[in-house]
């Protein structure tokens, strides 16, 4: 139950939306699939005073472009990829990791624009405050950090949960943004601010239309992994989303996008363990390397009960084994689990 | 006539047709017209003086029909235990200071949620900040912040004792000494709460001089009692109604103050008023299970019997008694059951700490008692070289034993349980073997034994039950019970018990329950003990309408009473079938001949009939209950020496519930605890930092989820019979199998892992620092480095 | 939506007519009713409160336990993160649609027979989400039916009766009733 009152209006078209947007300011949110943003009403972190409601307009389905991109509607909901025939031939790595969002009734109201916008977390923020963790955290204007009272600076050390931004980023993938002066596209990860008090470069009046993800070369492939205590309903302890590209002799890495969701303001790269493997022969001993030295490079934020040391064990045995699972995918001997 | 058509048989839930429909009615589907919506003020501070609190801006708020504090209450206490040396001590609102975050302070009345969110907001309180203490050791020390003043006849040296317990028999030291071999471990358990998914909800109508109360409860006739004293009132201006319940596991027992709330403000606005708990009230602020810290010393002979058990039991108990000072007896009980032990020294302290109040959970204690127990027995027998199933024979107790407190076993299995747990699951063939030769890969299976039992239908007020049965003209017959199903199935099992001792159908039995104006009086479905109490009441009240029926149709037929017998509502001669009487033609008879009896059966029960109260608390004098189940589980778990990853597998259940009433109510019973107790091992904890809980929510409060179930298998040890007419003995089965499996899965860690985790849950984390600290030790080998003293 | 457009055009009016009732149209189990709704209030209010449909339960009320879970067109959601706006003129169904009158369906039936029904409070929301699954999937694996029912917590049972159940429907694995 929400408590406070609020307007509400449905554009018929994402160019309405924006312009409604654009108008009322700062006071608006747009509403999709509703799953991050109600909730944050709820508690009353995000108190809008006008919501704008996608809900009216009807999300394309996934297409195949002409020079073998796809297009995916921001729109969607995300259960509808989930079973699109098409989004599982082609990037099945996207495919997989829209199947472990949330529970099934998320993944059927929510949309992939909202799961890419989705707020940052934290345990003290995502609650009420009327009587608990009262005086506001930097995040809520104030200045203070509950689970980081060292903090002594206007800095959130939130976490960004979406487990669908890491394998888009993998994929290259890019993202039609539409606002008042029209329409501009950037790629997935310069979505992120790396700040947690604001983690979106995203305007007020501005939403996401689609995501384009170009065609997966030759030689490429691809793991998923994220670790959760149960297996389900929860938000990832650790999210892993790694894209390979292999030379043509089948063993030296012509390419590789390595990307941690979870554990940081925003989905992160750790480039020096990219490099690493990039010209190099994917052997057992290289891949135990660059996920030690990747979990090192990630600089995991402790965070829902996880220190920072284990959120480190866990990218270091599961980035290796998601990586192991690529190139045994790649050679067809991945096993059937 | 031995044969049983409906009890001891799987018959389908009663209320099952109204759950799967949605007609069944919870208390949030109680709506009556003009109702005021009820919310509470709750304190964001741990500990803190009130200095001044004003609500006039709250009362003077458009819409806001009524605001009370402590001043407009008649000042009574309350408390879950109430005796002379534990008399109640908490307020239904906070007076002059609080004790812990979300304490309850104000509670305002207005005509809708916004109204009455925005009046809280105007309740305007001027603090001063006390210091406040969490930890229980910390409470402890001499100079710790006083929550509340030590017990008076708690020992001296310690702070913020809410209350201990205190026994011994034997002479430990002397058993020490003439042990073979000595160890002394500590345990603990986090902080867990109970998890139903039916929020704390109250509807209050005052109306014509009567209070009609519906609420989430595990025992109306409790609620009343508890409820009636803090208003004032006569129980015979309380009324409580049913309402089915969404789940309890222990926290709906005591009196909480949005009861006394919505009470109180619709007998001052005269309106119907409702107040509903939010999911992060309930997780922040109201009551959850006891963390406790246990300290072990056991000495065993070299052939593992044990000699003699020190055990030091400290409860975090949270800023009021609660059921703390319950937990440190119970604490005690739960050692001493399965086992014998000559000698023993027990002291439980139950120690004050600004945390939440502490309610009773499924097992209470029991859970953390097993786990510590169990786990050294293994590292006992595995010191001793002994396998987990001879050292656990070596020392069950066996039926018919007589134990410290007078209580007996009487036909108890836990052998036979342990023997047969160990046969199925075969645990012998299977433990230490990836220890022994680790498999490929990076997944260890290892398998782990606990035991446990539980006591059924203690005595605590209300103490006993009675059951009416009304025969209707037609032979069908109307149930009258106190006893509330709170989702364990006590209508149907009483509605099976009913048509079988009046050979009637299930169809013909219908349940009018949980009202305390309407049904007698009953123990509720809190001290496990409902199918035996209520149920041996209900066996008395059925069998009373049937001798009436009896007597009535041996005038009649003019025949011996003990020549008859009934069958499908028609009592026959018993040599000459021909001969009978319909019950419709019986009752008929017997409102003509016996001045308008339309015959109603009365039954009642108490366990202990000979015990005058329940037991000392502080001495653990007295008996505590005739009906002891017992129980052996096993655990099979899967542990990933990788990542620290461990899940259940596989949970063998073996247990003595006496007679099954109804077997497929038990396996329910069974597959929730295991799924229970999966949850205390590996995911649940209420994180919680200077008072406040961090993750209020079920998000962050990992309870199972469909993907955590394991192979849940059982098998029942059947000790007792049930027959027509006689008393029956059924023992517990509804929490005392939630502890068992959670030492055995800890055990299975162990086996898989080699690593022996001394506190839950036993999360991915600790595995992993068990799993790092054995390979450096087998890396840093310390010369001359004994096993364990 | 023009009127609405230009209504948000001048912030002083926005405030003026801020929150208003509006009247929406919902199919719920067959029947259309028309209510006046806030923009603020959630599907699973209206369902209860204002049409009386008790069925569904409120639990949690942020997302998280599944217990009023309702199809809109089909969709299982979540009625407590759901505005009811958003749900003009659509289908709903709930737990008191799913039997024919008297019949009831074979997932209620299943659930009776194999024990998955204890307190019975996430028994609605389950009950939603099998129905949706079973229409979706008439023989769904063991891992299909975990992950249509992961959002769906239930405290009593530990789930494998509710397993056996949706097996039990969809006419899978040799499940018989436990309990006659």
């Amino acid at each position: 139950m929400i408590l406070f009152d609020f307007d509400y209006e449905r554009p018929d078209t994402m160019e309405d939306a924006v312009a409604l947007l654009g108008r009322a300011g700062e006071r608006a949110r747009a509403l999709a699939g509703g799953t991050d943003l109600l909730p944050s009403m709820r508690m009353e972190n995000i108190k809008p005073e006008l919501l704008v409601s996608l809900g009216t307009i009807e999300p394309r389905e996934p297409e195949l472009l002409a020079d073998g991109s796809i297009r995916i509607d921001a729109l969607s909901r995300l259960a509808s990829l989930e079973n699109s025939g098409l989004l599982r031939s082609k990037v099945p790595m996207l495919t997989q990791s829209i199947h472990v969002v949330g529970g099934n009734q998320i993944r059927q109201m929510g949309t992939l624009g909202g799961n890419l916008c989705q707020e940052t977390r934290c345990m003290e923020l995502d609650q009420k405050h009327d009587y608990q963790f009262v005086a506001p955290c930097y995040k809520r204007g104030g200045d203070l950090c509950y689970p980081f009272p060292q903090n002594k600076r206007n800095v959130c050390w939130s976490v960004y949960m979406s487990d669908i931004a890491p394998a888009l980023i993998a994929l290259d993938a890019q993202l039609e943004i539409i606002g008042e002066t029209g329409i501009r596209h950037i790629r997935v990860e310069e979505l992120f601010t790396r700040d947690g008090l604001k983690p979106l470069k995203l305007g007020q009046a501005e939403l996401l239309r689609a995501v384009i993800i170009p065609p997966t070369p030759r030689g490429f492939s691809w793991g998923f992994h994220k670790s959760t205590v149960r297996g389900g309903l929860e938000f990832g302890m650790v999210v892993i989303a790694v894209a390979l590209r292999l030379a043509e002799d089948g063993k030296t890495c012509a390419d590789a996008r390595i990307v941690i969701g979870a554990v940081r303001e925003g989905p992160v790269r750790p480039s020096a363990a990219e490099r690493s493997l990039k010209g190099a022969p994917l052997d057992e001993k290289l891949l135990v390397q660059t996920a030690a030295a990747a979990s090192k490079e990630v600089n995991p934020l402790p965070h829902h009960g996880f220190t920072k040391r284990h959120l480190m064990d866990n990218i270091r045995v599961y980035l290796r084994r998601t990586m192991v699972q690529a190139l045994e995918r790649e050679h067809g001997t991945e096993r059937s689990d | 006539m031995s044969e049983l058509n409906y009890v001891g048989k799987s018959m389908k839930r009663k209320d099952g047709p109204d759950k799967v429909t949605g007609k069944a009615v919870y208390t949030q589907d109680v709506k009556l017209p003009n109702t005021l919506i009820g919310r509470i003020l709750r304190s964001p501070h741990a500990h803190a003086r009130i200095l001044r609190i004003d609500t006039s801006r709250a009362k003077a708020l458009s819409g806001v029909k009524a605001v009370i504090t402590v001043e407009d209450t008649k000042g009574i206490k309350h408390g879950f235990v109430e005796t002379p040396r534990y008399p109640p001590d908490q307020e239904v609102l906070a007076r002059g200071k609080v004790v812990h975050v979300g304490e309850e302070i104000a509670a305002v009345a207005a005509v809708d949620q916004i109204t009455a969110q925005k009046a809280l907001g105007l309740i305007d309180i001027e603090w001063e900040i006390l210091p406040a203490v969490f930890d229980p050791e910390e409470a402890m020390k001499q100079g710790a912040p006083e929550i509340h003043p030590s017990h008076p006849k708690a020992p001296g040296k310690h702070s913020n004792i809410g209350g201990n317990t205190e026994t011994e028999w034997g002479d430990v030291e002397k058993g020490f000494a003439e042990s073979h071999y000595v160890r002394e471990d500590r345990f603990e358990c986090q902080l867990r709460t109970h998890g139903y998914l039916e929020p704390h909800v109250t509807l209050a109508h005052w109306e014509s001089d009567k209070l009609n109360v519906w609420t989430s409860s595990m025992g109306v006739f409790v609620k009343r009692a508890k409820l009636a004293k803090v208003l004032d009132l006569p129980y015979s201006s309380v009324r409580i109604h049913k309402t089915y319940v969404g789940g309890t596991f222990g926290g709906k027992i005591d009196l909480y103050s949005h009861e006394y709330c919505a009470s109180r403000l619709s007998m001052i606005t005269g309106r119907p008023v409702q107040i509903t708990a939010s999911r992060e009230e309930i997780f922040s602020a109201y009551r959850h299970a006891q963390p406790l810290i246990l300290e072990i010393k056991t000495g065993v002979k070299k052939d593992g019997t044990i000699v003699a058990q020190r055990i030091r039991a400290i409860n975090n108990a949270g800023a009021f008694r609660g059921s703390g000072v319950v937990v440190i007896f119970l604490a005690w009980g739960f050692t001493m059951i399965p086992y014998r032990i000559p000698n023993l020294k027990y002291e439980g302290f139950s120690v004050y700490t600004n945390h939440t109040v502490r309610a009773p959970q499924r097992g209470h204690g029991a859970p953390k008692v097993r786990f510590a127990i169990e786990s050294q027995m293994d590292m006992i027998a595995e010191a001793l070289g002994i396998d987990p199933i001879t050292i656990r024979l070596r020392n069950a107790r066996e039926p018919g034993e007589q134990l410290p407190n007078g209580d007996n076993t009487h036909n108890g299995g836990l052998a036979a349980c342990v023997a047969l747990a160990a046969e199925k699951s075969d645990l012998l063939a299977k433990f230490g073997r990836d220890r022994k030769s680790p498999p490929k890969g990076t997944i260890r299976r290892g398998i782990g034994i606990g035991t446990s039992a539980y006591m059924g239908g203690t005595l605590i007020y209300p103490n006993g039950s009675a059951v009416i049965v009304k025969m209707n003209d037609d032979g069908s017959a109307i149930v009258l019970t106190g006893a509330i199903d709170i989702g364990q199935g006590s209508e149907t099992v009483i509605s099976q018990i009913v048509a079988e001792e009046l050979s009637i159908g299930m169809d013909d039995v219908k349940i009018i329950s949980a009202d305390t104006d309407v049904t007698p009086q009953d123990i509720g479905a809190w001290i496990s003990g409902m199918t035996y109490v209520t149920g041996n009441a209900a066996r008395q009240a059925a069998g009373n309408a049937r001798e009436k029926l009896l007597q009535v149709a041996a005038e009649k037929m003019g025949v011996p009473a003990e020549n008859l017998l009934t069958k499908d509502k028609v009592v026959y001669h018993r040599l000459n079938p021909e001969l009978k009487m319909t019950y419709r033609e019986i009752i008929a008879a017997s409102v003509a001949t016996h001045r308008g009896d339309t015959i109603i059966g009365e039954g009642f029960w108490r366990t202990m009939r000979d015990e005058p109260t329940h037991p000392s608390l502080a001495t653990t004098k007295g008996r505590w209950t005739e009906n002891y189940a017992f129980s052996a589980q096993v655990a099979e778990v899967e542990v990933d020496i990788e990542t620290g990853e461990a899940r259940l597998v596989k949970a063998l259940t073996v247990h003595d519930c006496g007679f099954p009433i109804n077997p497929a109510l038990v396996k329910g019973q069974i597959d929730g605890q295991i799924s229970m107790a999966i949850g205390h091992a590996f995911m649940e904890e209420v994180l919680t930092k200077d008072g406040y809980t961090r993750n209020p929510n079920w998000l962050d409060y990992r309870m199972p989820t469909i993907h955590n179930m394991a192979i849940s298998e059982d098998a029942d040890v059947i000790t007792e019979q049930y027959r027509v007419g006689q008393p029956y003995r059924t023992k517990e089965v509804g929490e005392g199998l939630i502890s068992g499996i959670l030492a055995a899965m800890g055990n299975a860690v162990y086996d898989a892992t080699g690593v022996r985790l001394h506190s839950t849950p036993f999360s991915a984390e600790k595995i992993l620092a068990g799993l790092r600290a054995i390979e450096y030790a087998a890396k840093n080998p310390k010369p001359g480095e004994k096993i364990r003293a | 939506m023009d009127m609405a457009t230009s209504r948000v055009a001048g912030g002083d009016n926005a405030a003026r007519t801020k929150s208003r009732s509006r009247l929406i149209s919902l199919c719920v189990n067959g029947e259309w009713h028309e209510v006046a709704v806030k923009p603020r209030n959630m599907l699973i209010e209206v369902i209860r409160d204002t049409i009386g449909l008790t069925g569904s339960k409120a639990s949690c009320e942020s997302g998280t336990c599944g217990a009023c879970t309702m199809l809109v067109e089909d969709r299982p959601v979540l009625g407590c993160i759901t505005l009811a706006l958003e749900c003009d003129g659509k289908r709903i169904e709930t737990v008191e649609g799913l039997a024919d009158g008297e019949k009831l369906s074979p997932i209620q039936e299943a659930f009776l027979d194999q024990g998955a029904v204890q307190c019975g409070f996430c028994t609605p929301g389950m009950l939603i989400s099998a129905t949706a699954l079973l229409r979706d999937k008439p023989k769904p694996t063991r891992e299909e039916i975990n992950k249509a029912l992961e959002g769906n917590l239930c405290r009593c049972t530990g789930y494998n009766a509710i397993v056996d159940a949706v097996m039990q429907a969809s006419g899978q694995g040799g499940v018989k009733a436990v309990m006659k």
